[in-house]
Formats: C-alpha cells, sequence, structure tokens
C-alpha cells in the first residue's frame, strides 16, 4: 500500500521557522512501524530529515513523536495501529526545544528527573552476610508498575500543565520517584515527598490523565501521581 | 503568556482522551463562575450599602442579555460541580483510574441531564416576566454599568502592575524564585477538594432558590412570597426581598446569612485560587505573575469582606427607605416589618 507522510521539520541554521515536508511512501506493510516508514524518508528520499532512534524495539525510548496527534514511540507503532487511510502526521514532542526537526533537547527533562533522587537510597546497612535486602513480593509489587519507565518523556509532553510551564517536574519524574518512594528498602522516602510538595511538584497535575494513555510502556502514570500526592498528605504507605 | 497561546493552540491539536475535554471545560466553566462570583458579590452588597444602585443591578439581572447569562451560568456550575465530584472521586482513589474516561463521559451526560429540566424551569420564569410585558433595562445602561465594573478590574490589574514594578525596583527579582517545600500548595490541594465537596450542596440549593424554583424575577415580585421565609414582599423591592431573607429567623438564627457566609467563604477562597492556579499556569514574568497574584489574594480577601460586611450590616431601615424614596412607593419600614 501508499502512505503519506507529513513530517515537523526544522533546522535552526536555515530555517526561519518550522514547517511541514510531505513524502509519499510506496510498498509499505500495514505491520511496517513508523520508524521504518521515517527511516526510508531519510535513506530514499531526503537525508537531511533528522530523528532519534536506537534500539528500535521499545526498549530504549529515544524515539519518541507526536504521531497522528499523540504522543508515541515510532518503533513501536505499527501502521496497523493507527489511521494511515489519509496522511500520518509526525512532529516532534511539545514542551522541549526542538533542536531539529524531531530531536528534541532532553536537558530539562533529565533535570527534572534527576531533581526526584531517582536512585535507591538504603534505609538499613548492608546485610551482615553481605547479600540482598530482603523484600516481600507484596513489598515489591507495591512498585512493580513505575519500574517500566524508560524515560521517553511521552507522558511529561503529552501533559497540558507542563506546557504551560516547563518547571513543572513533571508526570515521568513523579513516576521514577514514585519507585522509590514505595520502595519498602528505600531511606529516602521523606526527601522526595517533600521535594515533590514544592509548588512545581505534584500540585501542577490537573488530573488531566493525558499521560496515562500516551505511555508506551503502559505504566498507570496518573494513578502514580495519585498515590504520590496522597503519600505527601498522608505519609507513604 | 506565550506558554497560554501554545496551551491554546496545543490542546487543540493534541489527541488527548476525554480527561483534557474534562479539563478544559473546567477550566472555561471555573473561570466563567468566578467572573460572576466578582459580580455578584459586589452587586448583592449594594442591598445593604447602595440600596439605590441594587434595584438597577436586579433589573439589568432581569434583561434578556443577563437571562442569557445566567442559562449559561447555571450550565457552567452544574458541569463544575459534577466534573469536580469526579476529580475529588479519583484523586482520592487513584486505584481507580481505569474509570477516569467512564466517569468523564457520565460527567457530560449528567449535566445535560441536570441541564435540561433546569433550563426547562428557568425558561418558564422567563416566559412569565416576559408575559407581562416588562421594562427592561436598556443595553445602554447596561453596557454603562458592566464597562464601569470592567474598567475597575482593569484598573486594579493596572494598579497591581506598576506597584509589582516598583516593587521589582526596590527588591530585585531574583533570577528564580527560591522554591521551598511549602504546606500551603499541599493544604490547597486538600482545600479544594474538601471545599469543592460541600459547595456542591450548598450552591445548588441556592440555583434552587434563587434561579430555578424561583426566578430572578420573582426578587422583585410585589406580595409575593420571598423564597426561603414564611415573609411577603409588600413593595416588591429587590432590596426589601434581600432583607427578609437575612432577616429570617430560625430558632433564633439568621439562617439565610448564616448559609450565604458560609457559600461566600466557600466559593470565593475556591474561586479565587483555581484563579490562582491559572494565573500561575501561564503568567511567568515576575512582575506580572506577582501582581496577578496580588489581584488574586488581595481581590478575593477584599470581596469576603464586603460580602460579610454587608451580610453583617443587613438591610436597614434607612436603606429601606431609600429604596422606597427612589422606587417613588409610599411604604414604611413598619409595615415592612409587620409584613
Amino acid at each position: 500500500m501508499e502512505v503519506k507522510l507529513r513530517i515537523r521539520r526544522f533546522n535552526p541554521e536555515k530555517d526561519q521557522k518550522p514547517y511541514w515536508g510531505e513524502y509519499t511512501l510506496t510498498d509499505v506493510e500495514p505491520t511496517d512501524s513508523v520508524l521504518e516508514l521515517l527511516n526510508r524518508v531519510k535513506w530514499e528520499q531526503d537525508g537531511t530529515l533528522t530523528l532519534r532512534r536506537s534500539c528500535a524495539h521499545g526498549v530504549c525510548g529515544s524515539d519518541a513523536m507526536r504521531i497522528n496527534g499523540r504522543n508515541r514511540l515510532a518503533c513501536t507503532t505499527l501502521l496497523q495501529a493507527i489511521d494511515a487511510s489519509k496522511v500520518i502526521q509526525i512532529e516532534p514532542i511539545l514542551g522541549l526545544k526542538v533542536i531539529k526537526d524531531l530531536v528534541t533537547d532532553f536537558e530539562a527533562f533529565f533535570e527534572h528527573y534527576r531533581s526526584v533522587m531517582p536512585y535507591f537510597v538504603p534505609a538499613t546497612p548492608v546485610p551482615s552476610n553481605g547479600r540482598e535486602r530482603y523484600q516481600s513480593q507484596a513489598d515489591r509489587a507495591r512498585f512493580d508498575d513505575t519500574t517500566k519507565c524508560i524515560l521517553c518523556a511521552c507522558c511529561t509532553t503529552s501533559c497540558p500543565s507542563f506546557w504551560a510551564s516547563g518547571q513543572y517536574v513533571g508526570p515521568a519524574a513523579i513516576v521514577n520517584a514514585h519507585r522509590f518512594i514505595f520502595d519498602s528498602r528505600d531511606g529516602a522516602t521523606n526527601q522526595r515527598l517533600n521535594i515533590l510538595a514544592e509548588p512545581d511538584g505534584v500540585w501542577r497535575c490537573r488530573t488531566i490523565f493525558n499521560c496515562t494513555p500516551a505511555c508506551p510502556r503502559e505504566i498507570e502514570v496518573t494513578r502514580a501521581i495519585g498515590e504520590v500526592k496522597l503519600a505527601i498528605q498522608q505519609g507513604a504507605r | 503568556m506565550a506558554t497560554l497561546v501554545t496551551t491554546i493552540t496545543e490542546t487543540l491539536r493534541y489527541r488527548g482522551k476525554i480527561g483534557q475535554w474534562s479539563w478544559v471545560f473546567h477550566r472555561l466553566s471555573g473561570l466563567g463562575i468566578v467572573l460572576f462570583l466578582a459580580l455578584h458579590v459586589i452587586d448583592t452588597s449594594w442591598a445593604a450599602f447602595y440600596p439605590e444602585l441594587y434595584a438597577d443591578a436586579i433589573n439589568e439581572y432581569q434583561s434578556p442579555l443577563f437571562t442569557l447569562g445566567e442559562f449559561a451560568l447555571v450550565a457552567a456550575i452544574i458541569y463544575h460541580a459534577m466534573n469536580g465530584l469526579r476529580i475529588i472521586f479519583l484523586d482520592y482513589r487513584p486505584h481507580l483510574w481505569h474509570l477516569q474516561q467512564k466517569a468523564a463521559t457520565y460527567v457530560f451526560v449528567a449535566t445535560a441531564v441536570i441541564i435540561v429540566p433546569v433550563w426547562g424551569m428557568m425558561a418558564t420564569h422567563v416566559a412569565n416576566f416576559w408575559g407581562d410585558d416588562p421594562e427592561f433595562a436598556s443595553l445602554g445602561d447596561i453596557l454603562n454599568t458592566q464597562s464601569q465594573f470592567l474598567i475597575g478590574f482593569i484598573v486594579i490589574v493596572l494598579v497591581a502592575l506598576v506597584l509589582s514594578f516598583l516593587y521589582s525596583l526596590v527588591a530585585g527579582d531574583e533570577k528564580k524564585a527560591p522554591k521551598r517545600a511549602s504546606q500551603i500548595d499541599a493544604w490547597l490541594w486538600t482545600f479544594m477538594r474538601i471545599s469543592g465537596f460541600l459547595i456542591v450542596p450548598l450552591v445548588f440549593g441556592h440555583l434552587a432558590m434563587m434561579h430555578v424554583i424561583s426566578g430572578v424575577f420573582d426578587i422583585t415580585a410585589a406580595d409575593a412570597t420571598v423564597i426561603g421565609t414564611s415573609a411577603t414582599n409588600d413593595t416588591g423591592l429587590a432590596v426589601e426581598f434581600v432583607g427578609e431573607r437575612w432577616d429570617h429567623l430560625v430558632a433564633g438564627v439568621a439562617i439565610w446569612r448564616v448559609y450565604d457566609g458560609l457559600l461566600l467563604a466557600l466559593v470565593v477562597v475556591h474561586g479565587f485560587n483555581g484563579l490562582r492556579y491559572v494565573v500561575n499556569d501561564y503568567f511567568h514574568n515576575p512582575i506580572v505573575n506577582r501582581a496577578f497574584n496580588w489581584v488574586v489574594v488581595f481581590g478575593g480577601a477584599a470581596l469576603i469582606i464586603l460580602g460579610m460586611g454587608a451580610l453583617l450590616a443587613g438591610v436597614e431601615e434607612t436603606a429601606f427607605n431609600i429604596a422606597i424614596d427612589k422606587a417613588g412607593i409610599s411604604q414604611t419600614f413598619n409595615t415592612w416589618l409587620g409584613g
């Protein structure tokens, strides 16, 4: 089958402002991913098209973009899953500075990520046998969902509160804080809750629910944010 | 400001699910309600402080232009209440997030289902009133009064901007406001939800009395029973209507003053804090942001003081006589009390 692509192009060294580039591809299969189409445009039609991708299997989180109006990973989005009948519209995720075409600057995003202490702070000294700290299956399950984050920024850049203010720490950082806040072995819960209780922390979330369907890992993002809000109010359980 | 434009255009472009639209309507309805709230508290305080103006205000509320706005206002309040309950529910039960799309749909359906009979009843009041061939406030008068409000709001904002600019000259704007984990935002988050929950029955009762069961037109109906009391509005003056309500005692308590005072305090804090959220979302220039925050905080406080002042002062004899003089009716305060 034949598909048309509309891709948001912008080269800051050349272009005054972004524009839509249009490309037509033939011999396309419904099982092709959007990333494969983008690669074909780059390799067969216009080598200047710039995008970020690495593993191409939905693990590295490099190729988040807005496809047909919704944030997704290009590599895990198959044509049969979207409406490819008219034109597939592809643009960079919103809220981070565009470096070129579909590549955005993740530095602000990672700064928010780092601000929530996204690493294990042991609550107890190393066990005397030098081995792991035990955790019940129930305690492990408490934060299982939020371990799945690949930091692709699909959720954060789908959030109208983040569009409104890049100062907002954003869904992804809260998800990664959640992963440690609800870890029974971790000892920095209160520090993280204090960080997220700041004006640019969880209170900027308006429970809009754009982030949840945007997550390619199907993390229950808004739920995680809600649990952190309640933990700030009532203490983590 | 730039992010306000981005948010508007991109919300229209982003294919968020229904929750995104719930949020859009929640914000828009909230902003509309706050605007009316400010006008309404100021107007109603005139019953106590400027009785000669109060009749004109009610007369304007009874004009077709405001009737249109009244229908929109009631719809906005019903939607904001329903969706607010959905937000409260999901915020306190995050694990039920998967119900949110259904809940958002139910909110739209429930709003529509409630609006139909409510608008129907409001329409009968309108039809009755228009059937009597009333004298409406002229469009010119309405624009004249309302433009004064508009100019007043603009002046307040401009003054705040100038003061904020002067403040920045004296105190200087730090490049980035110091971040601190304050309890205020956590406290206000909880307040928004608890107050929202309490406001719903209060405001629905208020709407039922003033817009649905009896309408804005009944405020000036002579010899009609004043809703929520056993008294009659002998003169048919709006001032008497307000006075009878506020002076109505049940077991020695002026219940409508308590009711109005509670509603006033909850709604103003809830509404103006909502306004603060909008301001802080979209206005990032430190001078503008500080100015708007001042307007919100001092504006909200002023409204509460004004409203509470009117409730405490009540409609006094002098106010009543002024209203009577203006209306050219021969009545005395004593017959009002007697009625």
